[in-house]
């Protein structure tokens, strides 16, 4: 290791002078703009103090806000994180060949735009000629007002993201998967576990930093590329009924023009992200020792 | 595993099911974007269109300035794939090769930022775009994207696993630590900087929402800004345009992917906590 000097400072530089000021600081900037009443574009902005949060809490809103996120949250996790996480234990572990072919497969979606995605699943659960609707009248069944019943929205978007990031989470627990000694899983097939003591006792504490990091990714990436499909495909509607705390952010700066509150909102988002940051933090402690 | 290989046929079952339902969608889209309107509709669930057709791309490019979308797109994308480059390699190399106080707190904070949603960032970072006058221009896009918390965690991952013995040599012959970073270091972990570039490249090339708040004006629209338009059209009469403007915006990704799997695949697997 070498000495660090004004020279070697270069080298970090860049990074450290652009990540605070286009994350850190805008940051700072939210909690500064969330006491005040601006419409983006006047020329004076008005001192409220702690009025956007009162407001923003108190609002009915709030708690449809909170519940749709909690929704969200629910609909991602099962996709995005327990779907793979079994997949990735067979694909690892119950299968020998063609194991690559499967994983590179799944993955595919991962590299097309949300935008893409979008657009896609709009025409694939168009509820008068899309395919979806040929299908399900195939067996006699009514397509559902996909984009426009509450509740239903919700899942419908999850499954978007969820096309979108399935492969992507699917990669990274088969990583941990792959680390887990195959002799491990042979010893407890030949003393007959069953596949419940089987991942209790040896797949999940074997796995769980990843595990831990892709639930805390489903999570706080899972509410941003939300705002994708909502913003075209729903705007947040049917009455608010698909927007969530990342969003409502957006509505408030970019539709509403009120300032203060996206604000508010922003700082807390920024509260939500905290806790999962947290957690998130807990495992980083363990991934920066390394053997050397 | 040597046991259970007379019922892996299930698990094959199971997980061919699963690329069917990952790769049925693109496939939908691929044959619709061939197909004329009336096929659309009357034998939407056929993957092979009866008749081939070109209709949709020559609509396309008749009528929407694409070449002018595809140049946006592939200059922002470009911009922030060579910066993000650059700036993750230098301080990679500056977290492996020096020794400085609060090191690793330092690594940390710069790699949360990983993690701070887009929502929160946006307004500050919208209103110093429009300040600097940059608004509608691909400049304001790729601003606040010069740098990336992922990419030097990953260029830190790389080059720590070359051997020490290499990095004292080149220190003992009185190399500068540059030299010793563009001549030792970057030949050696040269596929892991290709890969994070592609990976980079992706994201940006995929973006729709910080350059659907920058772009406002329509010749400076991105592809995936552009697919915005025909969803005006939910009464369902523009598919097959819509389709291809789709098919277009995932070409470059989905060649890219396919070309440099192992590569790509690789590097997001490292980009997982291990142990």
């Amino acid at each position: 290791m070498n000495p660090f000097t004004w020279q070697s400072a270069l080298f970090l530089a860049p990074s450290i002078i652009l990540l605070f000021f286009f994350s850190y600081w805008p940051l700072l900037q939210d909690v500064w703009l969330s006491f005040y009443s601006w419409n983006m574009i006047s020329p004076t902005m008005k001192f409220v103090g702690l009025q956007n949060y009162l407001q923003v809490l108190s609002s009915s809103e709030m708690i449809k806000v909170l519940f749709n996120t909690a929704l969200y949250i629910i609909v991602l996790v099962v996709i995005n994180f327990i779907v793979p996480y079994l997949l990735s234990f067979i694909m690892t572990h119950r299968i020998n060949k063609f194991s690559f072919f499967y994983r590179s497969a799944l993955f595919i979606p991962s590299t097309i735009s949300l935008a893409v995605a979008s657009i896609l699943f709009l025409w694939i659960f168009n509820p008068l000629a899309g395919p979806l609707n040929i299908l399900l009248s195939g067996i006699g069944l009514e397509s559902p007002r996909w984009f426009k019943e509450s509740g239903l929205v919700i899942v419908v978007i999850g499954l978007i993201i969820g096309w979108k990031v399935f492969g992507y989470n699917l990669i990274l627990l088969t990583a941990a998967m792959v680390d887990v000694p195959k002799e491990l899983i042979e010893a407890a097939r030949l003393e007959n576990a069953s596949n419940w003591q089987l991942f209790r006792r040896i797949i999940i504490p074997m796995t769980s930093s990843t595990a831990l990091y892709v639930f805390v990714i489903t999570v706080v990436f899972g509410l941003q590329y939300v705002l994708v499909p909502v913003n075209m495909l729903t705007q947040g509607g049917p009455d608010q009924g698909s927007t969530n705390l990342v969003y409502i952010v957006y509505q408030y700066g970019f539709v509403f023009f009120q300032i203060g509150k996206a604000s508010a909102f922003a700082i807390l988002t920024m509260l939500l992200y905290a806790f999962f940051l947290t957690v998130k933090t807990k495992v980083l402690d363990k991934m920066v020792h390394y053997e050397n | 595993m040597r046991i259970s290989s007379n019922r892996e046929w299930h698990w094959h079952l199971l997980l061919l099911f699963a690329v069917l339902i990952q790769l049925w969608p693109l496939l939908f889209m691929f044959s619709t974007s061939f197909k004329t309107m009336d096929q659309i509709f009357t034998s939407t669930l056929n993957p092979i269109p009866t008749i081939f057709v070109l209709d949709n791309y020559f609509y396309v490019l008749k009528n929407l300035p694409l070449t002018q979308y595809i140049l946006n797109t592939l200059l922002i994308a470009s911009g922030i794939t060579v910066a993000k480059i650059i700036t993750s390699i230098l301080a990679g190399f500056a977290f492996v090769y020096y020794e400085f106080p609060h090191k690793e707190k330092i690594f940390n904070t710069l790699l949360l930022t990983f993690f701070i949603p887009i929502t929160v960032v946006m307004i500050p970072n919208y209103l110093l775009v429009s300040k600097l006058g940059l608004l509608n221009t691909p400049w304001g896009v790729m601003l606040p994207q010069l740098a990336d918390g992922m990419g030097i965690f990953l260029m830190r991952q790389s080059m720590r696993n070359i051997p020490k013995p290499l990095l004292e040599a080149g220190r003992l012959e009185n190399a500068s630590a540059w030299v010793i970073l563009t001549r030792i270091i970057l030949p050696l972990i040269k596929p892991a900087v290709i890969a994070m570039g592609i990976v980079f490249f992706i994201n940006a090339w995929n973006d729709y929402f910080w350059p659907l708040l920058i772009l406002h004006d329509k010749p400076t629209y991105t592809l995936p800004l552009a697919l915005q338009m025909f969803i005006s059209a939910e009464g369902g009469s523009e598919w097959g345009i819509a389709m291809a403007v789709a098919m277009l915006t995932c070409l470059p990704p989905l060649v890219l992917y396919l070309a440099c799997q192992r590569f790509i695949i690789n590097t997001f697997m490292q980009s997982g906590v291990k142990g």
